[in-house]
């Protein structure tokens, strides 16, 4: 039957379309929706409520902590997004130098990557705890500073803090995804580029990276969504303090929502996090479509 | 088939955060689910921390539990905006629940424009906790703890021990709900309020906390430090006196390894105002509840003194003037406890409460880390909760 053959392709595009548009647009609307309203507890039930225009977003915008944090945001994605294809990079390539063990260390790493937020916010925590703390010790060990540092309570260092946790946390993830990528280069390349007299740095230039591109370019925006997200580490850790210091956007937005009650810009601020995710969506999309286009 | 029919009993949900076993809250319901055909309790356990956002949702999506237990700071904001059902006619009606036996903190924290729309379930409060090994080994009498701000700043310059770690007095600042919980009592014994957060009154109760931590009395960690990180540094040997709750005594029993007491929270002199923060959990049940009446029968026999006196077993003080725990454990604490619930106030009520708590909060970190002067972050404090409280006065 050749008539039915389109007539189920429908069927089954439409399935992930229906997928897309109930479990990714809904939300995504009604967030948008949410935002142009006044809602609080009273009204959260209630589909109709006071419409408000652009309000939150003017309140949004007006207030101290935001500024801050999009900063704070923005920063904290970005050297996430560096450290982690750098040092992921890195230590998949050590990793694919193939000596005994190598499979077994590579999974080990993982661990740290499987447990679960608050359980890592809660160990650094600890690590960086100016008294007792690990990393004071080890630093003041090996006499690498004096005093101690005050890594979680000085609103100078705190966002470095937990960036370097987020950074160990997140990278195994990275690593993993690089070293499969590794993996798929054909071994042949490499043997006929040292045939003609390539160094290492070389083979790694023009024949590695060029191989990983599509890769690190997954790579660099499943990282930004993931680092986007990252608010549980960071409430285990400093609860967005002091001073804001340490607050991401998400963060901001849960505490607005859920400790004052303000679901409308609550709803705002998750929107200025979405924009940022979607425009760096868009640009992996559209450099990828260009990769295809010119390979 | 003759014979009688059974009633099917109507099924209560509860959510509660209550994971030590020793909690009243397991006992009672065993109790109760045995002792009447009517009602079965089917609890639920939410951690503390995710209670109110489980709540939110449940309310978002109209299916709300029958009964939870709430921590009293949010109440207002929840019966304030109509999702909590009003008790006030039941109230009226019970023999076990009569609001002139109850403290009058805890009573307050349930009430909203003279309705009642919680019941308080327990009630707890803060008091010095000291290491009475430590005040031995520095000359300091462990009979004679510090009763002014200035003798604990005596103490506490005289506990420090930079060597070995160990700071004279630690407390929460951290920038969350806890931290003014903790500072509030400084707060009111300085003769300053919440409404009056520019006065030269609450300045001094923040400079007092400020000056502590930069003169190295205090960590620079109690800034990020929440409660239970505070008694942790407490049972490492790493503060010497500290704020905290009833709620740690099972683990400073099981886990200190010096021989704790307990004292009332110092005054400032002068002013002598004793003065505590309020803690605790009420019973409220959710507007939509589809078994009130069995929720509060429930609540009803969890507020009987009976049940009530169970709860100093975890360190839980009865919110009712008219039960005292006749063989406490640890006895000491419990005397201490039950004396500071009398000046313990409620926080709030106000149904903002979280936004002025979030102001304080801000203050209270930008003095600590040395960003403002106290007075001058309480300033900004003031002009943040003015609006606030001038569509709603405390």
């Amino acid at each position: 039957m050749p008539g039915s053959q389109p007539a189920l392709l429908y069927v089954f595009l439409a399935l992930p379309v229906l997928y897309l548009v109930g479990f990714v647009g809904f939300p995504i609307a009604y967030n948008l929706m949410m935002s142009v309203q006044e809602v609080n507890l009273g009204n959260i039930t209630e589909f109709a409520r006071p419409f408000v225009g652009l309000d939150n977003y003017r309140t949004v915008l007006a207030d101290e902590s935001f500024r801050k944090v999009l900063v704070n945001t923005l920063l904290f994605v970005g050297f996430n997004v560096v450290a982690q294809i750098g040092i992921g990079l890195a230590v998949a390539l050590f990793f694919a130098q193939g000596f005994p063990g190598a499979g077994f260390l590579r999974g080990l790493l993982l661990c740290s990557w499987m447990l679960p937020a608050l359980v890592v916010g809660a160990l650094w925590k600890w690590i960086f705890a100016t008294e007792y703390g690990v990393a004071n010790y080890v630093l003041q060990g090996l006499q690498l500073t004096g005093s101690p540092i005050h890594w979680l309570s000085d609103p100078a260092v705190a966002l470095t803090s937990v960036t370097l946790a987020n950074i160990w946390f997140g990278m195994p993830f990275s690593m993993i995804l690089i070293a499969a990528a590794l993996t798929a280069i054909p071994k042949e390349q490499y043997e006929a580029a040292s045939l003609d007299g390539a160094g290492a740095g070389a083979r790694f230039w023009y024949i590695t990276l060029p191989a990983l591109r599509p890769a690190l370019l997954a790579v660099a925006s499943l990282v930004t969504i993931y680092t986007m997200r990252a608010f549980d580490l960071i409430f285990a850790m400093t609860q967005g303090g002091p001073l804001d210091a340490s607050n991401v956007l998400p963060l901001l937005s849960y505490q607005f929502s859920f400790n004052q009650f303000d679901f409308g810009t609550g709803s705002a601020m998750g929107s200025f996090a979405f924009l940022i995710v979607f425009a760096v969506a868009l640009i992996y999309v559209r450099t990828l479509k260009h990769e295809e286009v010119a390979g | 088939m003759a014979g009688p029919v059974a009633a099917q009993p109507k099924t209560v949900s509860l959510w509660h955060p209550f994971t030590l076993e020793t909690d009243m809250i397991h006992g009672g319901i065993k109790t109760f689910n045995e002792s009447q055909n009517d009602y079965r309790i089917d609890a639920r356990i939410v951690p503390a921390p995710q209670m109110v956002t489980e709540l939110i949702k449940a309310i978002a999506s109209g299916s709300v539990p029958d009964l939870v237990t709430l921590d009293n700071p949010v109440v207002a904001s929840f019966s304030a905006q109509g999702t909590l059902t009003d008790l006030t006619e039941r109230v009226a009606k019970s023999t076990t629940v009569k609001p002139d036996v109850y403290f009058k903190g805890p009573w307050a924290s349930g009430l909203w424009k003279q309705r009642i729309f919680a019941v308080p379930r327990d009630a707890n409060t803060l008091a010095l906790c000291y290491n009475a090994d430590m005040f031995k080994a520095k000359g300091l009498d462990p009979d004679k703890p510090p009763k002014t701000w200035t003798e604990l700043l005596d103490a506490a310059k005289a506990l420090k021990d930079p060597a070995k770690n160990v700071y004279g007095f630690g407390f929460s600042a951290v920038q969350a709900e806890e931290g003014v919980f903790q500072f509030l009592p400084f707060l009111h014994q300085a003769g300053g309020a919440v409404d009056k957060l520019d006065a030269p009154e609450a300045a001094e109760a923040l400079a007092f906390w400020a000056d502590m931590v930069k003169d190295g009395i205090a960590s620079r960690d109690v800034i990020n430090q929440r409660q239970y990180e505070v008694t942790n540094t407490f049972m490492a040997g790493n503060a010497a006196m500290a704020l905290c709750g009833p709620w740690e005594l099972p683990r400073l029993q099981n886990e200190a390894k010096f021989e704790w007491r307990l004292a009332l929270l110092p005054v400032k002199a002068g002013k002598d105002i004793a003065a505590s923060a309020l803690g605790g959990y009420n019973w409220v049940v959710p507007k939509g509840a589809k078994s009130a009446d069995g929720a509060f029968r429930f609540i009803e026999f969890m507020s009987d003194p009976k049940i009530l006196n169970e709860g100093w077993k975890t360190g839980r003080l009865a919110p009712r003037t008219d039960v005292t725990v006749a063989d406490p454990l640890w006895p000491q604490a419990y005397a201490i406890y039950r004396k500071q619930l009398e000046s313990a106030r409620a926080r709030g009520p106000h149904p903002q409460w979280p936004d002025i708590s979030r102001a304080i909060q801000m203050a209270m970190q930008e003095a600590i880390t040395g960003a403002k002067p106290p007075a001058a972050a309480l300033a900004d404090a003031a002009r943040k909760i003015k609006p606030i409280l001038a569509k709603t006065p405390l």
